[in-house]
């Protein structure tokens, strides 16, 4: 177990590097540079010359990387061009709120789909199953800021019961019954493709594991189909299921941009939107490797616990 | 309870008819009647329904599978019960047991969980209590250090131990009727025995009523007491076991009967020259392998010279010897059976001819070449000489294929002639195996077992192999397909002479097609020598073992053998 974590930490380690390269560079290849943003339309070549070079950007592309390689190791993210203010301040300003967030969406998804899918397979009806699949499609297919818009027009505009953005006055800790009413619009935006991907995998492991020849075991010991469903079937179903709950995460770290945008919900979500359109160097480069960095742990994550809910892994140390 | 009511019914099965939308219907007319305490053996081919019926006992017929007549447990209908009150039925009054124990457990929960599981379904809730039995039950099916297993998993038990923790399962909620479909068919011939021996005393000692569902005549002559015949979904005959095996009378029972291969009585020998006229006569004896008579020393089309193989983590410590020092010669033409249980390193000998497994010490020598040293071109030329067939047609020829093209691959590969030459070459091969040329256009799913196995064996021979690896490759089909691929098998290596390297779990098949037999146990040769010999006055110990836990097709001899078992 310790060997393969190793190797799965290595592997880790470089698909983070080669991606910092790949942000670094995809960045500065965006049409547009933070130069005419900053100095304005009616700037001479000469003060843009020279904010240029106060910005480091006349420097070579690889010098410029290794430059920022070194700020991020002494954790000194540096001013942002245009938004005001440190990178790291911006950065832990809104870290919590989209947290919270993304949490939130995260075991909606889960646990929704642990019920839907479970539902689906219990009461195996087809009308139910004809309806769960509909909804499905829809919300795989439906984009996150429609889904998002949709619910502000009618839960907030049409049907005033819940705020339409913002993020709760009084933080989430003080009143979370007050908070759970801010989060539940944008969480359930966020989560819906997420969930519906989950419902759908999970359901199709279920089946396959209902056809496993354990489960006929069982019932010919007269266990009840249900019982074998969630204590026999779920379980063997679980371990694949949470490597694509990883991938999901992915999702719902692209779809936190856009609901946060919807929500006027003050995370890094919006901040990274902000900062792309202001060609915020700083600001964009550390928000995209910090969304890898939190996918390749969730990834890892994901394989270790697979790992772990897997007795034939976890008790020999093969991967 | 066995001698209070030694006639009385217990199970009675009555005009069951089972359709698919299918044209055939899997069972037709099938009626059974079970007693009190006896096993009977529910006989036949694949197709014959015999599965099927004892499925439909317990309303475990999978989906779209429609049943009719009437299935009768102790006066009450079965057939048609809602699930709720089938629940009550299954595993407290008929329990079932299946074929393969590989999957038959649920592999993320422990031994106990499962026992747990299965005693809670009957009303059993308290855990201690559940703990206490589940210690009970393993040691009733006789796995050692009972309290210590319940907290394995599956995959931590050996093949036989998880057949017994099924077996365990089954015997729970004490049923009066157990339904043992196909119990030791997926195990070796060792524990094959010990479990056989384990049902019958379980029927003394608890009274339950064992259905035994099983190709294996052997099986049956060992522990039925009655036995029924079906084919094709209905019933051909039926009787005790001794009177059937003495005197079938329906052409089929004869027909069954007399395609099962029988193993030589110990110590008396037969001559392997005599079952193979043209084969060479005899092996060109190794340095360690005592040979009786030598031929002019031609070169071996296989030789492996003190072999070793290791699976897993190359590091020290940690790699698992899968064959240790193993030497053999295959002669030109020569058929060498290689013998063993499951783990005993036959596969991996056979895959290591063609250099499909790492060697970690040793030399291979194909034709006097060095596989494994010799350059990648080279390699390639001497892999043109060997050809495999495998266990499972219908894993080993591609579905999409038709089986022409399937054959024609290897000439493709190789680049042999003309496409036309290919096409006459492939219609040649399809008639060499005895089958229409027409066939060549076919799917693999359009064809039976036997015939996929012949297309397998044709695109084997396709560039004229001078050494052919056959694993098991007659262990899927039934016992009188196997016959008709085994004699066509005999007929074309005498014909084309090509050496081959027979693997095989079945003692009797190689018998019957083996010139020279070689015994592994846990990787390392145990004997060598004709078979003949070897099989009637067998040197090792493990060797007699072997062929003693054989089932004999002869329920005469059952006194006798279960005396010499229990020695």
């Amino acid at each position: 177990m310790i060997r393969y974590l190793l190797h799965r930490l290595g592997s880790a380690l470089l698909v983070t590097v080669l991606a910092s390269i790949g942000i670094f560079a995809l960045i500065r290849l965006v049409p547009g540079d933070p130069v005419s943003v900053l100095a304005g339309p009616d700037a001479t070549p000469a003060s843009r010359a020279a904010i240029r070079a106060e910005l480091g950007l006349d420097r070579p592309f690889w010098s410029q990387y290794a430059h920022w390689l070194g700020d991020l190791a002494r954790l000194d993210l540096g001013p942002s061009y245009k938004l005001g203010g440190d990178v790291g301040s911006l950065i832990a300003d809104g870290a919590l709120n989209t947290v919270v967030l993304t949490l939130f969406a995260l075991v909606l998804a889960s646990v929704g789909a642990l019920v839907t899918s479970t539902a689906a397979v219990v009461w195996d009806r087809r009308w139910l199953n004809s309806l769960l699949s509909a909804l499905n499609t829809a919300a795989v297919a439906v984009p996150t800021f429609a889904t998002a818009l949709v619910l502000v027009l009618v839960f907030a505009v049409r049907f005033p019961v819940l705020p339409a953005g913002g993020t709760p006055p009084g933080g989430f800790f003080t009143h979370p019954d007050i908070a759970f009413q801010y989060l539940l619009l944008p969480g359930l935006a966020l989560a819906l493709p997420a969930w519906a991907a989950l419902t759908r995998f999970l359901t199709e492991a279920l089946r396959t594991q209902l056809q496993q020849p354990y489960v006929t075991t069982a019932r010919a010991l007269g266990i009840p189909r249900r019982r074998i469903v969630l204590t026999q079937a779920l379980r063997n179903a679980l371990p694949s299921s949470v490597t694509v709950l990883g991938i999901q995460f992915g999702t719902l770290l692209g779809g936190a941009i856009l609901v946060e945008a919807v929500f006027a919900w003050p995370g890094l979500g919006r901040l990274i939107e902000q900062g792309i359109s202001a060609r915020d160097y700083p600001v964009v480069q550390v928000l995209l490797l910090l969304s890898v960095v939190v996918f390749v742990l969730t990834q890892l994550a994901g394989d270790l616990i697979h790992a772990w809910l897997d007795p034939r892994v976890r008790l020999n140390g093969v991967s | 309870m066995l001698d209070l009511h030694p006639t009385e019914t217990v199970l009675a099965i009555e005009h069951l008819a089972i359709s698919f939308a299918q044209p055939r219907p899997a069972v037709e007319d099938v009626s059974v009647s079970l007693r009190r305490g006896e096993i009977l053996a529910l006989v036949g081919e694949s197709g014959s329904g015999k599965s099927m019926t004892a499925r439909a006992v317990l309303g475990l017929l999978p989906p779209g599978a429609r049943a009719a007549g009437s299935i009768r447990y102790d006066g009450e209908e079965l057939l048609g019960l809602p699930e709720t009150d089938l629940n009550r039925i299954r595993g407290r009054r008929i329990a079932m047991v299946f074929q393969e124990p590989q999957t038959a457990l649920n592999p993320v929960r422990t031994i106990g969980w499962q026992l747990r599981e299965a005693l809670r379904a009957h009303g059993l809730k308290s855990r201690r209590a559940a703990a206490e039995r589940a210690v009970e039950l393993l040691r009733a099916v006789e796995i050692p250090e009972p309290e210590r297993r319940l907290g394995s998993y599956p995959h931590q038990l050996s093949g036989g131990q998880k057949q017994r923790v099924v077996l365990a399962l089954a015997l729970a909620n004490e049923p009066e009727v157990l339904l043992a479909d196909e119990p030791t068919t997926a195990l070796d011939v060792t524990v094959q025995a010990e479990i056989l021996r384990l049902l019958d005393r379980i029927r003394e000692r608890t009274g339950t009523a064992i259905v035994l569902i099983t190709h294996n005549m052997g099986v049956v002559a060992e522990i039925a007491d009655r036995v029924v015949v079906l084919q094709a979904g209905n019933v051909v005959e039926e009787g005790e076991t001794r009177t059937l095996f003495a005197n079938p009378r329906e052409p089929y029972t004869k027909t069954l009967l007399a395609s099962v291969l029988r193993l030589p009585e110990l110590d008396s020998v037969v001559e392997p020259s005599a079952l193979l006229p043209s084969a060479p006569a005899s092996d060109v004896p190794g340095p360690d392998v005592p040979g009786p008579d030598v031929p002019a020393p031609d070169v071996p089309a296989v030789e492996f010279r003190g072999v070793h193989v290791h699976y897993g983590s190359r590091r020290r410590g940690r790699a698992f010897p899968a064959v240790t020092d193993v030497s053999l010669r295959v002669a030109p033409g020569e058929v060498v059976g290689l013998v063993g249980e499951s783990g005993s390193g036959k596969t991996t000998l056979g895959r290591l001819a063609a250099g499909l497994v790492p060697l970690a010490e040793g030399r291979v020598l194909l034709q006097g070449e060095d596989v494994l040293a010799a350059p990648r071109a080279e390699r390639r030329h001497l892999r043109r000489g060997l050809a495999f067939v495998h266990q499972d047609p219908e894993a080993s020829l591609d579905p999409r294929y038709a089986v022409g093209a399937s054959i024609r691959e290897p000439l493709d590969i190789h680049r042999v002639g003309t496409p036309a030459e290919r096409d006459a070459r492939v219609a040649e091969l399809l008639d060499a195996v005895q089958l229409p040329a027409s066939y060549a256009a076919r799917r693999p799913r359009e064809l039976s077992g036997g015939q996929r196995q012949r297309i397998a064996l044709a695109r084997a021979l396709a560039l004229e192999p001078t050494l052919l690896v056959a694993d098991e490759p007659t262990s899927a089909l039934d016992v009188s397909v196997q016959a008709r691929v085994l004699e066509l098998f005999r007929d074309l290596q005498e014909r084309l002479g090509f050496a081959c390297l027979f693997i095989s779990h079945d003692l009797a098949v190689v018998h019957q097609v083996a010139d020279r037999v070689a015994v592994l146990r846990g990787g390392e040769l145990v004997e060598t020598g004709p078979v003949g010999t070897v099989f009637a006055r067998p040197e090792a110990d493990y060797t007699r073992r072997l062929l003693d836990a054989v089932p004999v097709p002869d329920p005469a001899r059952r006194g006798r053998r279960v005396r010499e078992l229990a020695s």
